[in-house]
């Protein structure tokens, strides 16, 4: 199989779990808004939580993923990595823009407030910004190595601050609420809505999963074409 | 049962989701289209 098949089979793949995946989300949105019981305090709004909690994990697991990816680079020097770690992260910035979208609009009716500036918030705020700079950087740089080398750098500092992010709701004063799956204890939530988060942490898992497989061909194929051009040229 | 208010803030963050997974899964799909 030559490298322009493998992408192209990465391509069908991650086009075909994707496509099952917005089949499921239209699932879940319909089990969440018809068939899961309104909480009794925090009225409708209670139920953002079953989007905005499963994007921001999916985007915390896409720049975890990154990090890892990016440090096998640093390692491994294999460019295949590089093309992955950052499929990685422009996934977990699509992701983070429902995080980050998704929790102002359910702090307004239950905090009083879109945002304030506590540890989760301000500290969730800057891994996206910090992987936005991370775009930006690989967009401005033409050499290749260069630009792998020092993404790597920025990618391995995004997955510092993974689970510095999942601690700031223990380790400072926070509006945020505490998690209630990744907890010592056992999960806090009623049957019917555990289910249904639980459901939508699975569909939003497979869809990164869906979405990279379909970014990392992208690469794949840009990196063939850049490769064919140069060959071209000279 | 009394509830609060607030379905118009549960119907805008459901809708902004959609609108931005979709959004990015129809740039991938047209980025691999224009690229193969």
């Amino acid at each position: 199989m030559t490298p322009r098949d493998r992408a192209l089979t990465f391509a069908r793949r991650g086009t075909l779990l994707t496509g099952a995946m917005l089949v499921a989300l239209a699932g879940v949105y319909v089990r969440a808004l018809m068939f899961t019981p309104i909480e009794r305090f925090q009225g409708p709004a209670q139920k953002i939580f079953y989007v905005h909690a499963p994007a921001a994990w999916s985007a915390l697991l896409a720049f975890a993923v990154t990090g890892i990816l990016s440090i096998l680079y640093l390692w491994l020097r294999d460019r295949r990595l590089d093309v992955a770690a950052a499929a990685s992260a422009e996934v977990g910035v699509a992701f983070s823009m429902v995080m980050l979208t998704t929790g102002p609009i359910w702090g307004k009716p239950i905090w009083g407030t879109w945002w304030t500036w506590d540890a989760r918030l301000t500290s969730t705020l800057f891994i996206f910004l910090l992987f936005v700079g991370y775009m930006v950087l690989r967009g401005a740089l033409t050499d290749p190595e260069v630009r792998a080398r020092y993404s790597a750098v920025i990618g391995i500092m995004g997955l510092v601050l993974v689970p510095f992010i999942h601690f700031t709701v223990f380790l400072f004063r926070t509006l945020h609420p505490d998690p209630v799956l990744m907890k010592p204890e056992k999960p806090s939530l009623p049957g019917d809505m555990l289910l249904t988060l639980l459901v939508s942490f699975g569909v939003f898992t497979l869809l990164y999963v869906g979405f990279l497989t379909q970014r990392y061909a992208l690469g794949l194929l840009r990196e063939l074409r850049d490769e064919e051009m140069a060959h071209a040229v000279s | 049962m009394q509830y609060p208010d607030n379905g118009a803030f549960m119907v805008a963050a459901y809708v902004i989701t959609a609108v931005v997974v979709v959004a990015y899964a129809v740039s991938l799909f047209v980025r691999l289209r224009n690229v193969k």
